[in-house]
C-alpha cells in the first residue's frame, strides 16, 4: 500500500495537485483556528465568555458557522464600484497570504518547495496584499473607503522597509536565504537566533502587526472613526475573504518570524527523526505564542494616528533596522 | 414682570444687582433669588459689552425669548391681560461665585429685531439662531441666520403663542383623563379632569 | 507644424507651469456613525487629511420639549425631562424641581434633599463612567469599555432599586421625592421610604466603583498610544470656553476651578467635603482625567451622604393638584456634562408659561466649528468625543 501512495506521489502532477489541495485546505483551517482563539481570547480578558453556544459549551464551531452564514450571503456591489477591480481585490489579498505558505518549513522536509531565495520570495509575495488593499479603497466609489485605502498604502508600503531590513540580520547569520537552511543553520548553531537578534525580531514583529493592519495599526480600518475604511462596501463571501486572510496571515507571519528567530520547526535536544513529525508540532507552538502575543497587543492598546504611525517606521524602526544589520555583519565578519 | 413678594432691601444679592444695573443703564429686580436686569433695546449690545468688560460676567450661559401674548394656540391663556412683546433673555454669569444675571429687553411683538451679539460673546452665534427659528427675531449682522434645528423648509416659528400645535387642535385643552374604568367597575371611570 | 530651430528655441523659453489641482473634499460624517454619540452630522470640507471647515449640523432628535412643557402640568413635566440628558437622567429633574419649589416658596424636608443628592451623584457616577469608557474605544482600545460597564451596573441596579427606572427614574415630586407606593384610597397608607438594605449596598457600590477607577486608570493612564493621542489634541483656552459657554468638567480641564455645586444652593452640597477637580491643559486627555477624579470625589460625597442621612419626610406637604404660583426664576445645576439651568415663567396655572432649558452639551457642541479648525481628520474622532455630550442634550 505504501509502496503505492510513493508511486503515485512520485508523479510531479499528483504531488502538486495534493500540495495545492492541503494549502487550499489549511488556509481557512488556520484561519478559523485563529479567529476561534482570538475570540475566546478577548473574552477572557474583558471578563466575558465568548462564543459559548454553537457546537456545545465550548462555541468550538463559532467560526464555521460564521463563514457558513457569510457564504450564503447577498452579494452586494455598489452601483458606481469598478467591478472587475472590486471583485478581484480580495483574491489579491488572499493570493498574497496562501503563497507564502508555500516556504514555510513544518520539518526537516515537511516543506511545500524549498525555494532557494525563499524568505526573498516570502517577503515579496506579501506585499501584493498592500496592492489589493488599495485596490478595494479605490473601486469602492465611497470616500471613506479612498481614505481607508490611501491610509492603508501609505502605512503599508512604509512598514515594508522595516520588515525586510529585520530579516536581514537572521539571512546574514544563516548565510542562506533557503527557508530549510535558516533552520538548519540554527541546529547547526545550537541556538535560535533570537537570542541575538532581539532588535531584529522586534522590529519584525512591529512592522508584521504593521502590514496585518491590525490594532495598534489599524488606520486604514479605524472602525470607529471611518466605518470600516476600505472594508466599508464589502459584505458577503467577499469580506470573508479579507477576513480569512488577516487571520491566516497573522499565522503566516508569525510562523516566518518563528522560523527566522525562533528555530522553526526545531527545540533544542530533539534528535532529527523525531522532528520529522514533531516539527511540526512545535512550529505551530511557537506560532500560537506569537499570535498571542498579537492578540494581546490588539486587545489593550489603541490605534496611532496616522502621522505618528510614519514617525514611528520611519524615524525609529528603519534606522534601528540599520544598526541592526551593521552591528550584525560586523560580528559575523569579526567572529 | 411683577416684583416678587421676596424682595426686600436687604436680600443678599440686592447690592449687587444694583451694581450691575447702574453700570448697564438698566433697572434691576429680584425674582425669586435670581437678579434680573432690564434694559432698553437700543443698548442691548452695549449692555452687554460693559457686562463683559467691566463687571467680570464673561461666562455666556444662553440667550433666549419669551413670547408674551394674550391668545394662545395651545396651553393655557394669561390670567392677567400683558402689554404684547417679544422679551428677549440673555444670561451671563461670572467664573468665581457663580452669579448670573439675567439680561432682559422687550422687542416688538411683530416685527423683532435686534443687533446680534456675537462679536461680543462668540456664543451667542447658535443661541441667537435658535431663537430666530423658534421665535422670528431677526439678529442684525448674525453670519449665519439659518435653522439650527428645523429642517430648512420648515415655516413657522413654534415657540411662538400663536403657533398651533396639531396634537392640541384634535385634542382640546386640558382633555379629560380617558382612563379605562377598572375591570368589573364600568360605572366609575377614573375622568380625572384636572381642573377640577 | 514643423519642428524647425526657431520653433524649438521659442519652446525652450516658454514657462511651463503645471498646477496641481487638488480639490478639497467635502466629508459628510453622520448622521449615522459609530463615534458621534447619536445623530449628528458633521460636514467637513477636508484636504488630505487635515480638515479646515467642520460645520455641525443638529436637530435630528429635536422633540420640542420646550413647547411639549407648556402644554403639561408640573408633575407630567417631570416625566419626560429625564429623557433631556439621557445618560445622566436623574440629574436632569432636580433643576426643574427646585425651581418650581422655589416659585412656590416650599421648604423640602431634609431628607428628601439628601435622598435627592445621593442619586444625583450616582447619576454623574454613571455619566462619567460611560463616558471614560467610551473614548478609549473611539480611540481603538476595546478593553476598557468591559471593566467599567461591569461597575456601572452596580450603580444603575442601585438607581433601579430605589426610583425604579435605570435611566429615567422619574423619582422627583414637587415638594420632595417620591414618598410611597400603595398610597391611594383603595390601598393602606404605607409610607414607604428608601428600600431595606439601600445604604449598606450603595456604601459597596461605592468600594467596588473606587475600585474599578483604579483600575480604569492603571489601563488607560499608562497607556503610551492613549497619551499620544490626547495630549496637546483640542487644547481650549478659558477664555474662548467662556465665551462660548462650555461648562462642566471640560472647562474644569481648561484650569477653570468653577463647580457649580460649590456656589449654588439647589441641593446641601456645602455639608459634604468635597474637591473640586481641575486640571492644567485643557486637552483631550486633561478631559478624560478630569471625569475619572470626579467620579472619585462623587463616590467621596455619597459615602458622606449616606453617613450621614437624617430621617424625616420624604415630601413637604403639596395639595393634589398643584398650582405654581405666577413668578419667574432660573435655576442652574451642575449636571455631569456641565450647567443644566432651566428658566421658569409661571403665571399662577398648572403648567410653565415658559420653560427655557438651558443644556450643557448645547453649548459644549457649540465650540465644534472653533476647536476643528486646521485639525487632522482622525482627531476630530478624538476631540469631539472628548466634549462629551448627548444629543438628546443638544437638541431638546
Amino acid at each position: 500500500m505504501t509502496d503505492l501512495l510513493a508511486d503515485l506521489f512520485s508523479n510531479f502532477w499528483v504531488s502538486l495537485g495534493g500540495k495545492l489541495l492541503l494549502v487550499a485546505l489549511m488556509i481557512p483551517l488556520v484561519g478559523m483556528v485563529i479567529g476561534f482563539a482570538e475570540m475566546k481570547l478577548s473574552a477572557k480578558m474583558q471578563y466575558r465568555v465568548g462564543p459559548y453556544f454553537a457546537g456545545g459549551r465550548w462555541g468550538w464551531a463559532q467560526l464555521i458557522a460564521d463563514g457558513v452564514k457569510f457564504f450564503q450571503k447577498e452579494d452586494i456591489i455598489p452601483d458606481d464600484a469598478d467591478r472587475p477591480v472590486f471583485k478581484f481585490a480580495p483574491i489579491l489579498v488572499l493570493i498574497g497570504t496562501v503563497a507564502l505558505l508555500v516556504v514555510i518549513p513544518f520539518g526537516p522536509s515537511l516543506i511545500f518547495r524549498d525555494l532557494d531565495v525563499g524568505i526573498f520570495y516570502a517577503l515579496a509575495i506579501s506585499s501584493l496584499s498592500t496592492i489589493g488593499i488599495l485596490m478595494a479603497g479605490w473601486s469602492s466609489a465611497n470616500k471613506y473607503s479612498l481614505i481607508g485605502g490611501l491610509r492603508a498604502a501609505g502605512q503599508l508600503i512604509a512598514y515594508e522597509l522595516p520588515l525586510v531590513l529585520a530579516v536581514v540580520g537572521s539571512v546574514i547569520l544563516a548565510g542562506t536565504m533557503s527557508m530549510q537552511g535558516i533552520v538548519e543553520a540554527q541546529i547547526e548553531a545550537g541556538y535560535p537566533y533570537v537570542i541575538f537578534q532581539v532588535v531584529g525580531f522586534v522590529i519584525f514583529m512591529i512592522a508584521a502587526l504593521a502590514e496585518l493592519t491590525r490594532i495598534p495599526f489599524d488606520m486604514p480600518i479605524a472602525e470607529s472613526e471611518l466605518v470600516m475604511g476600505y472594508l466599508t462596501e464589502y459584505s458577503g463571501f467577499r469580506f470573508l475573504f479579507f477576513f480569512l486572510a488577516e487571520f491566516a496571515n497573522m499565522f503566516t507571519m508569525s510562523a516566518i518570524a518563528a522560523t527566522l528567530f525562533l528555530g522553526g520547526y526545531w527545540l533544542p535536544g530533539i534528535p532529527e527523526d523525531v522532528l520529522e513529525f514533531a516539527g511540526p508540532i512545535i512550529l505551530i507552538a511557537k506560532v500560537f505564542l506569537l499570535v498571542f502575543v498579537m492578540i494581546w497587543f490588539r486587545w489593550t492598546f489603541p490605534r496611532f494616528r496616522e502621522d505618528q504611525l510614519q514617525g514611528l517606521a520611519w524615524r525609529w524602526l528603519v534606522p534601528l533596522a540599520f544598526v541592526n544589520i551593521a552591528v550584525t555583519a560586523t560580528l559575523k565578519v569579526l567572529l | 414682570m411683577t416684583s416678587s413678594p421676596s424682595e426686600t432691601q436687604a436680600h443678599p444679592l440686592r447690592s449687587f444687582a444694583d451694581r450691575v444695573a447702574e453700570a448697564v443703564g438698566g433697572t434691576a429686580e429680584i425674582h425669586f433669588d435670581t437678579v434680573k436686569v432690564t434694559v432698553p433695546a437700543e443698548s442691548w449690545v452695549e449692555a452687554h459689552t460693559t457686562a463683559r468688560d467691566d463687571l467680570d460676567l464673561v461666562f455666556f450661559s444662553w440667550l433666549s425669548a419669551t413670547d408674551w401674548a394674550n391668545d394662545v394656540q395651545a396651553g393655557d391663556p394669561l390670567r392677567d391681560e400683558v402689554e404684547e412683546r417679544v422679551e428677549l433673555i440673555s444670561a451671563l454669569s461670572d467664573l468665581t461665585d457663580g452669579r448670573i444675571v439675567l439680561f432682559s429687553t422687550s422687542l416688538d411683538k411683530d416685527e423683532p429685531r435686534i443687533p446680534s451679539l456675537v462679536d461680543v460673546y462668540a456664543g451667542a452665534n447658535w443661541h441667537e439662531r435658535e431663537a430666530h427659528e423658534m421665535f422670528g427675531i431677526d439678529f442684525e449682522g448674525h453670519p449665519n441666520l439659518i435653522h439650527l434645528y428645523l429642517p430648512d423648509a420648515f415655516i413657522g416659528n413654534p415657540l411662538r403663542k400663536s403657533y398651533p400645535l396639531l396634537s392640541r387642535e384634535v385634542k382640546p385643552w386640558p382633555g379629560t383623563v380617558d382612563v379605562e374604568a377598572m375591570p368589573g367597575r364600568a360605572d366609575e371611570p377614573s375622568t380625572e379632569n384636572p381642573e377640577s | 507644424m514643423t519642428i524647425d530651430a526657431d520653433t524649438i528655441h521659442h519652446l525652450s523659453e516658454v514657462q511651463v507651469s503645471v498646477e496641481l489641482q487638488t480639490e478639497d473634499m467635502t466629508l459628510n460624517i453622520g448622521p449615522q456613525h459609530p463615534s458621534t454619540h447619536g445623530v449628528l452630522r458633521l460636514v467637513a470640507r477636508v484636504d488630505g487629511e487635515r480638515c479646515f471647515d467642520v460645520q455641525p449640523v443638529i436637530g435630528y432628535m429635536h422633540r420640542g420639549y420646550e413647547k411639549l412643557s407648556e402644554v403639561r402640568t408640573y408633575p407630567q413635566v417631570t416625566t419626560i425631562i429625564n429623557r433631556i440628558d439621557w445618560v445622566s437622567g436623574y440629574a436632569n429633574e432636580v433643576p426643574f424641581i427646585v425651581a418650581a419649589e422655589k416659585l412656590m416658596e416650599l421648604e423640602v424636608p431634609e431628607r428628601a434633599q439628601f435622598i435627592r443628592l445621593i442619586l444625583t451623584e450616582m447619576a454623574r457616577i454613571s455619566s462619567h463612567l460611560v463616558f471614560n469608557a467610551s473614548y478609549p474605544l473611539e480611540l481603538g482600545a476595546a478593553t476598557p469599555l468591559f471593566f467599567a460597564l461591569r461597575e456601572r451596573e452596580r450603580v444603575l441596579d442601585l438607581l433601579e432599586s430605589v426610583t425604579g427606572g435605570r435611566f429615567h427614574p422619574n423619582f422627583n415630586r414637587i415638594g420632595g421625592v417620591k414618598p410611597a407606593y400603595g398610597s391611594g384610597s383603595t390601598t393602606r397608607k404605607q409610607l414607604q421610604d428608601l428600600p431595606a438594605g439601600f445604604l449598606g449596598e450603595t456604601r459597596n457600590a461605592m468600594d467596588k466603583v473606587l475600585e474599578s477607577v483604579d483600575q480604569l486608570e492603571a489601563l488607560v493612564a499608562d497607556n503610551e498610544i492613549i497619551l499620544a493621542r490626547t495630549r496637546g489634541v483640542g487644547v481650549l483656552p478659558p477664555e474662548v470656553a467662556a465665551a462660548y459657554g462650555v461648562s462642566g468638567p471640560n472647562l474644569r480641564a481648561s484650569g477653570v476651578p468653577f463647580d457649580l455645586r460649590k456656589t449654588q444652593d439647589y441641593l446641601p452640597y456645602d455639608r459634604f467635603d468635597f474637591k473640586v477637580v481641575t486640571a492644567e491643559n485643557g486637552d483631550c486627555w486633561d478631559r478624560w482625567w478630569v471625569r475619572l477624579q470626579e467620579i472619585r470625589e462623587s463616590a467621596k460625597i455619597i459615602q458622606q451622604a449616606v453617613d450621614s442621612i437624617p430621617s424625616g419626610d420624604l415630601q413637604a406637604k403639596v395639595p393634589k393638584v398643584i398650582k405654581v404660583p405666577k413668578g419667574e426664576t432660573y435655576v442652574r445645576a451642575e449636571n455631569p456634562k456641565g450647567e443644566m439651568g432651566y428658566y421658569l415663567v409661571s403665571d399662577g396655572g398648572q403648567g410653565p408659561y415658559r420653560l427655557k432649558i438651558r443644556s450643557a452639551s448645547f453649548s459644549n457642541l457649540s465650540i465644534l466649528p472653533w476647536i476643528l479648525e486646521g485639525i487632522l481628520v482622525p482627531d476630530i474622532i478624538a476631540i469631539m468625543g472628548s466634549l462629551d455630550f448627548v444629543l438628546g442634550d443638544v437638541d431638546r
